[in-house]
Order: C-alpha cells, then sequence, then structure tokens
C-alpha cells in the first residue's frame, strides 16, 4: 500500500528581473521585461510506502523544499502526478500563523484548525498538547512573550496531535533543548510503531540514520539515489566535499 | 468553482475562526473595544450635523439619521476593502507553510467588517427609538421596507466581497493597488449620495432635458450610489428633502436601476471569486 506516489513530477518558478512588484515597473518594463524559467523539479519520480520512514538530502537548491511544498499542497505542480493516502500533516514551519498578541490556547486552537482538526478536537486534545509543550505555567498569555524555544515546543505539540497518517517535516526537529529533542524523537517512534509514514528533510546525518529506514538523495530536481540510509549518506557525502555543502 | 466552494464549506469551521481571530486582535488591547468603531460613525454624524445643518442650513428633517443609514453601509465597503487588500500580503508568511483556502483570508476581513455592520445597525435603531419615544410619538421612523433590509445586506456583501478578491489578489502582485484603491474610495465617497440625497442629483438634472437624464442614470449606474440610496430607503421612512429651502418630495429610483445594481452586485462577486481563484497559486510563488 502507498502513502505517496509521485510521477514525473515537474515545477518551475518565474524569477522576475525587475525585482520590485509595482504597477509601475510594470507599466515602464513590460516590453523589456526578462522573465526566465528555473526549473527546480525535473521529472522526480517517488514512491513512499505506509509505514516508511523516508529522509531526503540534498545540497540547497536540490528542490527538496519545493518537493515538501508541492506534497503539502502549497504550490501547484507545472506538470506531473501527486496521489497521497490518507490525512496528511505538513511540518514546514512550527507555529505557523501564530499571532503574537494571541494566547498560546487560542493559538493553539487556530493552529490546530489550519492543520485541519476540528475545534472540538482541539478542545478534547487541549491539555494533551499543552503537558507535551510543557508550558502549563504559560498558556494563558500572549505569546509575544514566549521566547523562541516554547513557540517552537508548543508548534510541535499541536502538530504531534493532529492524529495524520502521514508527516512533512522540514528540518523542524531540532527545537528546543536536548530533553524536548529526545521527546520529539520517542513521538516520532511511537508514531511509526502506529504505522504512520514520513517524509522529512534533514542536513543532519545523526538524524537521517536515526529515524530513517530509507533515504533518497535529490541533486537537480531528480533522484539521485535511493536506498538505505548508510548508503546513500555515505555516496552523499563523499560527492560532497566540501564542509559547506555536507549534509 | 463548484469544487472550490465545496473545499471551502468543508473549513468553515476555520473561516468561523478567522472571523473571531480577526475581531479578537482588533481589540485585544485597546479598553474601549467595540466602542472604537462606533465612535467613528458618531463623529462623523456630529461633524455633519454642524456643516450641513447649523452652517449651511439645510432643514431636511431627520438629516444626521439619513446621513448615517447611508454612512454606516458606506463605511463598512471602505473599511473591508481598505483591510482586505493586505490580508493575503500580511498572510504570505502563512501561506506558504500552510494549506488552506486562501479565499479565507479576504473572506474572514470582510465578515468581521459585517459583523461590525451588524453591530452598528443595531446601535442605529436603538438611537432611533431612543428619539422617537422622546419627541414625536407620530413620526414612527421605520417602515414596512425595512423587511428588504436583508436583501440588501446581502447584496451588499456580495458586492463587497467581490471587490475584496479582486484588490486583495491584485495587490499581492501590484502594491499601488492598495494606494490606487484608497484614492477611489475617497472619490466614490462623494460620487455616493451618502451625504446628500439621490433627489439632489435628480433636481439638478431634471430641467437639462436628455443630457440630464443621462448624468441621473449614468450616476446611479454606480452600484454603490443605489446602495447608499436604497439604505436610507429601507432603514428610514422616505422623506422630503430640503434643496436650496424648497421642500422637495422624495422620489423613488427607477425599478430597473434597483435591477441593474442586484444583477451587478450578483456578477461582482462570481466575477471577484473567479479572478481570485485563478489568481491564488501564484501567491506564493510571488517574486
Amino acid at each position: 500500500m502507498n502513502a505517496l506516489e509521485l510521477k514525473d513530477l515537474r515545477k518551475s518558478f518565474v524569477l522576475h528581473h525587475s525585482g520590485a512588484a509595482s504597477l509601475k515597473t510594470a507599466l515602464l518594463w513590460w516590453k523589456k521585461r526578462r522573465v526566465e524559467k528555473r526549473e527546480v523539479l525535473r521529472g522526480l519520480n517517488l514512491t513512499v510506502r505506509r509505514g516508511e520512514c523516508v529522509a531526503l538530502v540534498g545540497r540547497n537548491g536540490a528542490g527538496k523544499s519545493t518537493l515538501l511544498s508541492l506534497i503539502s499542497q502549497i504550490y501547484k505542480p507545472t506538470q506531473g502526478e501527486i496521489k497521497i493516502e490518507g490525512r496528511l500533516a505538513p511540518l514546514l514551519e512550527l507555529g505557523a500563523g501564530f499571532h503574537p498578541d494571541l494566547s498560546g490556547e487560542e493559538n493553539v486552537l487556530f493552529n490546530g484548525m489550519i492543520l485541519g482538526l476540528t475545534r472540538k478536537e482541539i478542545r478534547a486534545r487541549m491539555a494533551d498538547i499543552v503537558a507535551f509543550a510543557e508550558l502549563e505555567e504559560s498558556i494563558d498569555v500572549p505569546v509575544r512573550t514566549y521566547s523562541s524555544g516554547m513557540l517552537a515546543r508548543l508548534g510541535f505539540a499541536v502538530a504531534a496531535h493532529v492524529d495524520a497518517d502521514i508527516l512533512i517535516i522540514d528540518e523542524v526537529l531540532a527545537v528546543g533543548d536536548f530533553r524536548f529533542e529526545k521527546k520529539c524523537y520517542d513521538y516520532l517512534d511511537r508514531f511509526r510503531a502506529k504505522g504512520g509514514t514520513i517524509l522529512f528533510v534533514s542536513h543532519n546525518p545523526e538524524a537521517v540514520m536515526r529515524v530513517a529506514d530509507r533515504c533518497v538523495w535529490l541533486k537537480d530536481g531528480q533522484v539521485e539515489m535511493d536506498g538505505s540510509p548508510a548508503e546513500v549518506l555515505a555516496s552523499y557525502q563523499a560527492a560532497a566535499p566540501d564542509p559547506e555543502a555536507a549534509p | 468553482m463548484i469544487a472550490e466552494l465545496k473545499l471551502l464549506y468543508a473549513k468553515r469551521e476555520l473561516l468561523w475562526a478567522m472571523v473571531e481571530r480577526e475581531l479578537r486582535i482588533r481589540y485585544k488591547n485597546s479598553v474601549l473595544g467595540f466602542f472604537w468603531s462606533l465612535l467613528n460613525p458618531l463623529v462623523t454624524m456630529c461633524v455633519m450635523w454642524v456643516v450641513f445643518k447649523f452652517l449651511l442650513g439645510n432643514a431636511t428633517p431627520n438629516y444626521s439619521a439619513y446621513v448615517l443609514s447611508a454612512y454606516i453601509p458606506f463605511m463598512f465597503f471602505n473599511m473591508a476593502v481598505m483591510d482586505s487588500a493586505q490580508s493575503v500580503l500580511a498572510a504570505l508568511p502563512v501561506i506558504k507553510k500552510v494549506s488552506f483556502p486562501r479565499e479565507i483570508l479576504p473572506i474572514s476581513t470582510v465578515l468581521a467588517n459585517f459583523v461590525h455592520l451588524l453591530l452598528a445597525l443595531v446601535v442605529f435603531f436603538v438611537f432611533l427609538l431612543v428619539v422617537w419615544l422622546n419627541t414625536d410619538r407620530e413620526n414612527f421612523p421605520f417602515t414596512w421596507t425595512l423587511a428588504l433590509l436583508p436583501v440588501l445586506l446581502v447584496l451588499t456583501l456580495m458586492f463587497t466581497m467581490g471587490m475584496s478578491f479582486i484588490v486583495s489578489a491584485l495587490n499581492v502582485f501590484y502594491e499601488d493597488v492598495k494606494y490606487v484603491t484608497s484614492v477611489a474610495l475617497y472619490l466614490l465617497f462623494f460620487l455616493t449620495p451618502v451625504m446628500y440625497f439621490s433627489e439632489n442629483v435628480l433636481h439638478r438634472t431634471r430641467d437639462m432635458g436628455a443630457l440630464g437624464e443621462a448624468i441621473y442614470i449614468g450616476y446611479h449606474l454606480n452600484p454603490v450610489a443605489v446602495i447608499a440610496t436604497s439604505c436610507k430607503q429601507v432603514l428610514l421612512k422616505p422623506g422630503p428633502v430640503d434643496i436650496g429651502g424648497q421642500q422637495i418630495p422624495a422620489s423613488p429610483l427607477p425599478l430597473y436601476l434597483y435591477l441593474w445594481t442586484a444583477a451587478v452586485c450578483i456578477v461582482i462577486f462570481f466575477a471577484g471569486y473567479a479572478l481570485f481563484n485563478r489568481m491564488k497559486w501564484r501567491f506564493v510563488e510571488r517574486p
């Protein structure tokens, strides 16, 4: 049974050289407008079976984030097909849409709804979410008073209680202190034990080895290599010798 | 569009939450809360009373009430369109990270303003009843036309939403749209019978023959003008208008202008929504 099926996926972006988006530039330069297309994904094929945990690695600009955004239905593909079986929870940014002036609880309610929960479901899980984030004392104050760690914890806690079948994670695991990081990994283990599917991007080889059971190396918008994390990481690191680009 | 509307219906809970959030944020940090949004029409009414009744000696009975009955809906339109101009652009960081129907952004902004409109109308009614109870009991301020208010409000809402879709979508790509809109709204205020009456236009153009008639009809092809006049007619009992010392009796618009306005409101709503849907996938790819 497949959780995700991507067929010949292509995505191009239009690059405008005029810079600022304004009526004036559009009117003045509409004749000389230089439009350049950049193809970020070039016919990518990938199938993820249910229960798999797949890590995506690759250099900056290889198309990892674009791929996750496409699966999360933020972009429309230029070409190709995306099939998703089950409920998807995109974790591209923790606490996306948190409003600084609203309390933690109000933000949880809102964030949960954006992620697809109903008001009732969130109310029922509120205590669990707050306990998971370890924010019992400060859940009633505006989140502008939170530290960045607290925000990330709350964001992760909401996402962890969405009851998704598929988690899409974009480098948001390294949040909070060591103890909270462990909590996140424990959560991922439990999620997988229940049969959940994970697709995540990470630049941290330890995280890849720790969580994934399959690793996909993206290069120039295509799958360069697909296999066990140990194998793929070894080839990837061998191909990218400079420390900047290492995973 | 059917598929879009279905998805929107499925996400209606998020929409309500968004409206609630918008109302909450607006008044979170102010003590007087909702009072502030009432203050604007009240102050305007006082200023207009001073200028038109006191300084210019306009003798139209219930002048302030007529002005207010059109000013409240006009301000709704004005605020809703201006607020939603920013709604998508301000939420760009969010819509780059989570997927939900983008049209929820302008819709919730418009609905939050619509809640203000309803509250302001309640205050307006209370104000009229208090005046009625304390002055002459003969002249009850309302007539059966009040039953048409829901229809009028729905049409106003559709028109406002359609314009908000257009402005919010275009403003993502051309930020000048916001400024153009604010100038256009300022001009529109004077092209709309808020401070004056449709009867003023009629009176001015009546003796000009065919040209005058063309001006009168052309003026009322603007749906906002007809909506403003309708608000005066629906919310209050139509009464005589003082023009240059003469009391001119109320004269309703020809029926086809009302039908035209209703049609424009509906068309603008669907055209705006269609435009928004065409553009919404490009918001996140904005250069």
